[in-house]
This record gives C-alpha cells, sequence and structure tokens, in this order.
C-alpha cells in the first residue's frame, strides 16, 4: 500500500479502523500504525470519541448483580498468591550492573551499619511493555524503600512518583523521585504499618507530583510483595 | 464531584492500574449500566451482553494502565471498548474483521486536555449531525458502529458496488467530521 496517502485519506483510514471496516493488507497497515505512529494514534482515537458519542441517547440498563460476582470471581481469583520466591526469579532479569548499584546504595546510606534486623523484601516493577524496570527494596528496619531504575525514564518534563497501598487499599504517595537513577525514601507511616500483601507502583506525573493524590499519568507498573511483616 | 464525573471516574482506572480492586469496584458500580446499554444495543439479547459486558471489564482491568496513554475521556475509552468487544462477539463468526486494538496502541502524547476536551465536546453533536445525512447514509454509518456491519454487508443492503459503497461511506464521515467541527 502506498504510503504517500493525503491527509485526508489517513484520517478516512483512521476512521475506518476505529469503526472496524478494514480487512487484509489495510488492516495490517493501519494496526501497524496505530502501534508506531503516535499521530495515527491519535486520528484512531479523535473518531473512538466522535462514534462514542451514538451511544448517548442509550438509557444505562441494569445488569444481573450475578454478572459481578462473576466478573470478580474472574479477575481476583481466591486462589493464594504467588510466594515471595518465585517473585524473587524476577531477579533473573537485572543486569549485575544494576544490582551491584543497589548494593553500593544500599552501603552508602547515612546508616552505614543499619542493625541488619528486620526484614527486608525485594521486587521489581517492570512495565507490561518492558520498556520501564525498577527495582525496590523495602526494609522494615528503617521502614525505607530504595528504588532503582534499571530501564526507562518519566518523559521529558514529567517526574516519576512512587505509590503503594496494602490489601483492598487506596493507593497513596510514597514519593516523588524527581531526578536521578536510584532514591531511598521514608515510608509514609500507613504505608510502614501494612501487614500482609504490600503492592508498590510508579507512575509518571508533573512535575511537583500528582495534584490529585491518585496517579494522574501513566503507571508504569505495580508489584505484590507478599508476606510484608512488621515483625523485628 | 459526582462518582461519574470525570476526574472522579479517572482517580478509579488509576487506581485500579495499581491493583486496587475496591477501585475496579466502584467503577464497574458507576459505569456497568451505560456499557451494558451500548453491549445490549449491538448484540440485542441479555445474556449475550452480559457476557460481552464481562469480557469488557476484564480487558479494562488489565489494561487499566494504558488508558492515560491513549488521550480519551474515561466514558468514551469505556464505550469504545465495550462496543469493540460486542461487535467482536456478533462477528465472531468472521475473522477476517478485526477492531480497532487499544491494548497496544501507541501514546498519543499530542492530545493535551485541552484537545480532548475539544474532541469531547464535538463528539456531543453527532446525533444532530448524522440527522443532516441523508436517511441511507445515516443507516449505513450506525449500521457499522452499533451493528458492525461491514463494507459487503451494505453494499448488498443498498445494492451498489463495493467500491462505491467505500467512497459513499467516507464521504459521509468527512461530513460528519466536518459538522462536527463547526
Amino acid at each position: 500500500m502506498s504510503m504517500e496517502q493525503t491527509p485526508e485519506e489517513h484520517d478516512m483510514l483512521a476512521a475506518e479502523y476505529a469503526m472496524g471496516l478494514l480487512s487484509g493488507d489495510e488492516l495490517v497497515t493501519a494496526k501497524r500504525l496505530a502501534t508506531t505512529d503516535s499521530a495515527f494514534a491519535q486520528l484512531v482515537t479523535q473518531w473512538e470519541i466522535r462514534l462514542a458519542s451514538m451511544t448517548d441517547t442509550l438509557a444505562p440498563e441494569q445488569p444481573r448483580a450475578a454478572v459481578k460476582a462473576a466478573l470478580l470471581a474472574q479477575v481476583f481469583p481466591a486462589a493464594p498468591r504467588q510466594p515471595l520466591w518465585q517473585k524473587l526469579w524476577l531477579w533473573q532479569g537485572l543486569s549485575a550492573l544494576s544490582v551491584l548499584a543497589l548494593v553500593v546504595l544500599l552501603a552508602s546510606g547515612p546508616q552505614t551499619q543499619p542493625p541488619v534486623s528486620g526484614p527486608v523484601y525485594t521486587a521489581e516493577i517492570v512495565s507490561q511493555a518492558g520498556d520501564f524496570r525498577v527495582v525496590a527494596v523495602v526494609d522494615k528496619t528503617t521502614n525505607e524503600v530504595f528504588l532503582t531504575r534499571t530501564a526507562g525514564a518519566a518523559p521529558e518534563g514529567r517526574i516519576l512518583q512512587v505509590w503503594a497501598h496494602g490489601e483492598g487499599a487506596p493507593a497513596t504517595s510514597v514519593g516523588l523521585w524527581p531526578q536521578g537513577d536510584t532514591i531511598r525514601i521514608a515510608m509514609p507511616q500507613d504505608i510502614a504499618a501494612v501487614e500482609g500483601i504490600l503492592t508498590l507502583g510508579v507512575s509518571e506525573e508533573p512535575v511537583g507530583g500528582s495534584p490529585t493524590g491518585s496517579p494522574t499519568g501513566r503507571v508504569f507498573g505495580t508489584v505484590d510483595i507478599p508476606g510484608v511483616s512488621n515483625s523485628i | 464531584m459526582t462518582i461519574d464525573g470525570r476526574d472522579a471516574l479517572e482517580a478509579l482506572i488509576a487506581q485500579a492500574a495499581l491493583g486496587n480492586q475496591a477501585a475496579f469496584s466502584k467503577l464497574y458500580d458507576a459505569t456497568s449500566g451505560k456499557l451494558f446499554a451500548v453491549c445490549l444495543r449491538v448484540l440485542s439479547e441479555r445474556a449475550a451482553a452480559e457476557d460481552a459486558m464481562q469480557e469488557t471489564y476484564v480487558k479494562i482491568w488489565k489494561n487499566a494502565d494504558r488508558y492515560q496513554v491513549t488521550g480519551h475521556s474515561p466514558m468514551t475509552w469505556l464505550i469504545t471498548i465495550a462496543r469493540n468487544t460486542a461487535i467482536d462477539r456478533l462477528r465472531a463468526r468472521n475473522v477476517d474483521h478485526d477492531v480497532a486494538d487499544y491494548s497496544d496502541r501507541i501514546a498519543a502524547p499530542g492530545m493535551s486536555p485541552e484537545q480532548s476536551a475539544v474532541a469531547t465536546s464535538e463528539a456531543k453533536r453527532i446525533v444532530q449531525c448524522l440527522d443532516t445525512l441523508d436517511t441511507d447514509r445515516r443507516t449505513a454509518v450506525s449500521g457499522v458502529y452499533l451493528q458492525g456491519k461491514s463494507y459487503e454487508d451494505l453494499s448488498k443492503q443498498f445494492d451498489v458496488p463495493l467500491n462505491t459503497m467505500r467512497t459513499w461511506l467516507r464521504r459521509s464521515l468527512l461530513t460528519l467530521r466536518e459538522c462536527m467541527a463547526q
């Protein structure tokens, strides 16, 4: 297919893609453009927004309560969560250099000889696309979290923000990560108090952090750290 | 702020992206009536619409972290996923027709909140703009969006050659876009 399209043809292709009218080579081309060309992706979104308003006149209809129950059972299976040792396999994906950076960070903090008495948990936050990776170490002795960025960064003019929550609780901000590959953050009291599953996440936010108290930018990923305990 | 306000829904989607189950449950409560209506409009039958809606929310849960990069408003994002899921099911036997895949869509950083707001208010007028089209063309556009019709289906329905049908529908879409931009 010729790439010498007029802007109008380009927009029509986006509209047809949004409506599901394409097939064969044209569908392949549109799919590729939607994943590689942000201007085209935006045209598709604009058509989706225009077309979605065709449903404006539809009055809400109540589905049976059983549908919600089935949905929740499907997305939140009651099966036991992955034990920590399985999560640790994530370490396989780390470069030796990033581990070294983390060890140096751990050794060079203000408390050079921390009493090694509280539990230490390690986990890795990886975006689904694999373009963003952060290793997190939660130190329950000092209730600090050490983070090391091993891939990806906040977009230009944005910063990273670290989030955490206990099971079923809303995510709260742990702190901002304005620059650098590594950071050490003291955990807020309610996060330090979490027992059981502690979930950590990283998002990108405006400079100064999220204005809403919840992530407003892309959430790169989250990780569940099971079996977190405050007992020394 | 009401639960279905844009900011409230965005906060729920953001919390869902972080794995917050309570937020996801609230998001369902706030939006399932509308999404069920969309699925029902496409699939007609309640049981099929419920299945499609359930699949829609599984996708929403799995792709909540993709919401911010698409440039949608929360409701248009949710409605688009519901519509595409329902249409996919309607066309289940015809694998050649695949609807736009939102899950691997590249970020559209050019869309500022302002542009997105413009697109949203522009979209409000599609119903009026559809009324400016000839009846046949209006039937064709809504047949594609709400009944998943293909160009082949339309060319049979209106008894015109496929290429003519395509030119015809594209012209209708251009007319709509121009009308909505006014």
